[in-house]
């Protein structure tokens, strides 16, 4: 165990350096629009997100040729970021924890196509937060080279907010009630016992 | 003018009645691993069972925070402040559970905290905001205390030979579930979520499995333990075998005598900076050297699983060491290794490299742990009519511990972690040289030599007033003045072996 612990600790050190696409190298070559509105409130689970997606195009021609898939994800906004260190932003995209959850993942690239959409449900498990959308364009070995956004560069505009599932049932909520009160009235039922033992003991 | 006890065994029957061989107080003197003879053994493995449960449930958030963090929206301040009420609950409650010892017995007190603490980890189930969730580990916390009944019960039923032995080896088996939480819960949650939960709902149903056990774990000692070899104290008081003793009394005995207090300074620094570790280590490797979480929580448990042989160890080299060298060689020990901990914790605030930073972690846990140990092998020795606040006060002084440095140096911004882990390291070094200031009477200490004309009976007697002794109150700490008069070393102690057959 050991071993296999030291094995995932030299992978993921040798992960870290090989990769080091940087956010800053990306181009903002992609238009992004997505359905929700901003300040908008989705429920997890429950509302659904049409992402839309095409190439800028006063860009030069060519300039997607390297582009080959294309993962959408969900990202923090600033506000939920606060205090929160495990989604800091960081340049490096292999350390960068600002887009945690994925919409899209690995879609097949059509440069032909200008309208490229897709819908899908809020996950369950995407938890409370004011977010935005980002679109990245990956190569043929799943480097990012380009990326797009619903935001601006300040990431200040066009936020909706996600509510998450709450995790808690009735049934949960009546069972831990159950134990926690089985667990009290053991105690009296103990110290009861406890008495009648010495009592029997004292009257030998 | 006595009951003759229907419970006690008589002297010359005592080799009969006993698994194990036994001193005049029928405490074991030998310290069998793989037995679970009635009462000893079978009141070890069910104390260090139900501690381990304990711990379990303490650290059982810890693990799952990833998790957590994002259902709750908690911010690093308030998972700061939950870790903190973790450890900060137990402070009062392991005194108030040494003195429950002294009145009630280990087997009561330990089952009915564990009980009491039960609903707090399963109400961990229907935690809703950050401050719900504060509550419930301020709480579940307070199940910490169980490790003063632990060794409080090893303490009663194992004789000086082998007490350090036994309580390293009860609370460091205990103290690996700080370590095993970190491979239960998160194996536990995966289960559950394979078999259909919402990631948010998994962390919540995986909360019972460490509720479930610390009750089973009550039920078991409340129906197989026993208080002391000759029974337990509502059967002994009743039968006017133990004298039921008052609170006031053992209070004062116990907050008058220095040596509880310099204790409980110096296992703030090393349980105190064990339980401090146990909540930031895995944080640390995966902010500072970029591990994935999975490899940082293994890494987290590797150092609280390191328990399973270097507390033990620290209890069974205090017992070594006694036996050629007295109380005195235990405190050179205990200080020495703690020093050494210190050491080794400055130095892995200071390095950068990661496989370095595993193995010094490793080495630092390994002296951390085992000074633990060594210090409960001289706090059996400091009191006999108040050993269970004793007890309470050293362990109530490792969460003091643990709560200052959190405070001082993992909150907030103003240090950084490696700078908190080598600060914390010089504080440990400075703690720790107390311990030259520690006197025994009869035995001297690190740099004293006992003083002239002053024997066992002398120190523990005194606790006791004419009166009382008198009425015959001071038995107990009569025959454990005789079993302990090897602590003066080699050249007293192997002519006047326990007595078994008086």
């Amino acid at each position: 165990m050991a071993i296999r612990a030291f094995l995932i600790v030299l992978s993921c050190l040798a992960a870290a350096t090989c990769r080091g696409a940087t956010f800053s190298s990306l181009q903002q070559t992609l238009i992004v629009t997505a359905s929700p509105q901003p300040a908008q409130v989705l429920k997890a689970g429950e509302d659904e997100i049409t992402v839309t997606w095409s190439l800028n195009s006063t860009f030069p021609a060519g300039v997607d040729s390297s582009y080959k898939t294309v993962t959408i994800k969900l990202c923090y906004a600033p506000i939920s970021q606060k205090y929160r260190g495990w989604r800091k932003t960081v340049d490096n995209l292999v350390k960068d924890k600002t887009c945690q959850h994925k919409i899209v993942a690995n879609k097949p690239y059509i440069s032909s196509s200008s309208n490229n959409t897709f819908t899908s449900t809020v996950l369950r498990d995407v938890p409370t937060a004011t977010y935005f959308i980002r679109a990245y364009a990956q190569n043929s070995e799943g480097d990012e080279v380009a990326y797009g956004q619903t935001t601006d560069s300040h990431k200040a505009v066009n936020l909706f907010e996600i509510q998450a599932i709450t995790g808690r049932h009735v049934s949960l909520d009546i069972a831990s009630i159950c134990f926690s009160a089985f667990s009290i009235l053991s105690l009296f039922g103990f110290f009861f016992l406890e008495k009648r033992k010495s009592k029997a003991s004292e009257s030998k | 003018m006595e009951n003759v006890p229907a419970f006690s065994a008589t002297e010359e029957s005592g080799r009969k009645k006993f698994a194990l061989p036994v001193d005049s107080e029928h405490k074991a003197t030998e310290f069998r691993l793989f037995s679970v003879a009635a009462p000893h053994m079978r009141a070890f493995h069910l104390s260090w069972i139900s501690f381990f449960a304990c711990f379990v449930s303490t650290f059982a958030a810890p693990p799952l925070l990833p998790i957590i963090r994002d259902d709750l929206d908690l911010t690093a301040t308030e998972i700061g402040n939950a870790g903190i009420a973790a450890v900060s609950g137990a402070v009062f409650a392991r005194v108030a559970m040494g003195s429950a010892c002294d009145l009630f017995g280990p087997r009561l007190a330990s089952a009915a905290l564990t009980l009491l603490t039960a609903p707090a980890v399963y109400c961990s189930s229907i935690a809703s905001g950050p401050s719900t969730f504060l509550i419930v580990r301020f709480f579940t916390g307070f199940s910490l205390a169980t490790f003063v009944s632990t060794q409080f019960w090893m303490s009663s039923l194992f004789s000086a030979p082998v007490v350090g032995t036994a309580n390293g080896v009860a609370g460091g088996w205990g103290n690996l579930g700080g370590g095993a939480t970190q491979l239960i819960m998160p194996l536990g949650f995966e289960l559950i979520l394979k078999m259909g939960s919402d990631k948010f709902t998994a962390w919540r149903i995986a909360f019972f499995i460490p509720g479930l056990f610390q009750m089973l774990c009550a039920y078991g000692i409340f129906f197989l333990g026993q208080d002391l070899p000759d029974g337990n104290y509502a059967q002994l008081h009743k039968s006017g075998d133990k004298h039921k003793d008052k609170f006031s009394k053992v209070l004062y005995h116990a907050v008058t005598n220095y040596r509880g207090w310099i204790l409980a300074l110096t296992y703030g620094y090393c349980f105190g900076v064990e339980l401090a570790i146990d909540n930031i280590i895995a944080q640390y490797f995966y902010d500072r050297f970029n591990v994935s979480l999975h490899t940082a929580g293994i890494i987290a448990a590797s150092f609280g699983l390191a328990n399973f042989f270097s507390r033990p160890g620290g209890g069974m080299l205090s017992d070594i060491v006694a036996r050629r060298y007295g109380m005195r060689g235990r405190l050179w020990a205990l200080w020495s290794v703690q020093t050494l901990g210190g050491i080794f914790c400055i130095i892995l605030g200071k390095v950068g490299t990661l496989g370095v930073s595993v193995a010094v972690m490793l080495i630092f846990s390994v002296f951390v742990q085992a000074a633990c140990g060594l210090t409960f092998g001289v706090v059996p020795f400091v009191s006999r009519r108040s050993l269970g606040i004793i007890s309470g006060m050293t362990g109530a002084g490792g969460n003091v511990g643990a709560v200052i440095t959190q405070v001082i140096f993992f909150r907030g911004s103003r240090y950084t972690t490696e700078k908190g882990i080598m600060l914390m390291g010089v504080m440990i070094i400075a703690c720790t040289s107390v311990i030259t200031l520690i006197h025994f009477p009869q035995w001297g200490g690190m740099f004293t030599k006992p003083s002239k004309g002053i024997t066992e009976e002398d120190y523990y007697l005194s606790e006791w007033t004419e009166a009382e002794k008198e009425k015959g109150f001071h038995k107990a700490s009569l025959k454990f003045s005789e079993n302990s008069r090897h602590e003066g070393g080699r050249r007293v102690g192997i002519t006047e072996s326990p007595d078994t057959h008086k």
